[in-house]
């Protein structure tokens, strides 16, 4: 009983911050809606007793991800009458609800035909997923580290200004050949 | 407590996240709604783990939030130069990116 609360008390902040991060026409707002979401996700998290990824989802998704998309939200300080202008978000939304429902209700349905009940599972403490971490999927643990490599330089590449060409006066080279 | 609870909540915010993907046109919601896709399907991960009694599902689901971070680096960072470019988040100005600099 006190399981099922304290879902529906999660649940319900994580439907209302998606929702939120979708329908506001702030972005800081929606940045607000998908903190509230992410956090309300590691406790649901913690809830499936996988203790070491709710731990990773608020240093990672809050500390990181949604830090950084608030700073550059407000870096970039878009004014309201600037924001792109959406005339028929509504009816979008409307349409896309439409669009979205029978893959919902067929993602519900194909989980749930298959498994009944929770097996009867120890908690997922850092010990074990370091273990499982270091042995079984050590490979994709090496690649998941060479992209955090590769999109780190990614980034910078195309978040860098572009930088003018030196240009080199010819007259000073042919002086220093000159001298020698 | 049944996971049926938990295999309705991953399917509502994929099911969110695809909405906001479809309808709206600013860049940082567009963002958002794939965050929120690939975070719906870590919690689609860390259920079954917990359905199946096999931790490798957590394993999984860790390696992905890497996978979520590095996209969030490479997003903002296109955000940014979009908006250097041409002032604006509107996703239209991503069809520029084709053309080049004029």
């Amino acid at each position: 009983m006190l399981e099922i609360s304290i879902f529906s008390i999660l649940a319900l902040f994580m439907l209302g911050g998606s929702i939120t991060m979708i329908m506001s026409r702030q972005t800081v707002f929606s940045a607000f809606g998908f903190l509230v979401a992410m956090i309300a996700l590691a406790g649901i998290f913690a809830l499936l007793d996988a203790r070491f990824l709710a731990l990773a989802q608020i240093m990672v998704s809050v500390g990181a991800i949604v830090v950084l998309s608030t700073l550059t939200i407000l870096t970039i300080n878009m004014k309201l009458e600037n924001l792109p202008y959406e005339r028929n978000k509504y009816k979008w939304m409307f349409f896309a609800f439409i669009l979205a429902l029978p893959i919902t209700l067929l993602m519900y349905k194909s989980t749930t035909a298959m498994y009944e009940s929770f097996n009867t599972l120890e908690v997922v403490t850092s010990k074990v997923v370091g273990k499982l971490l270091f042995s079984e999927w050590v490979l994709a643990f090496e690649i998941v580290s060479i992209l955090l490599l590769a999109a780190m330089v990614g980034a910078i590449v195309i978040a860098r200004k572009e930088i003018p060409k030196l240009e080199i006066p010819k007259q000073e080279i042919s002086n220093k050949e000159e001298g020698v | 407590m049944s996971p049926n609870l938990f295999f309705l909540l991953a399917s509502l915010l994929f099911s969110i996240g695809l909405i906001g993907l479809v309808s709206r046109r600013n860049l940082f919601v567009l963002y958002m709604s794939i965050e929120l896709m690939l975070s719906s399907v870590n919690l689609l991960l860390a259920t079954f783990s917990k359905v199946l009694g096999d931790a490798g599902g957590s394993v999984i689901a860790l390696l992905m939030i890497g996978v979520i971070a590095a996209e969030a680096a490479l997003f903002l960072a296109m955000i940014v130069h979009i908006y250097r470019s041409h002032k604006s988040v509107d996703s239209d100005t991503f069809s520029t990116l084709a053309q080049g600099r004029e």
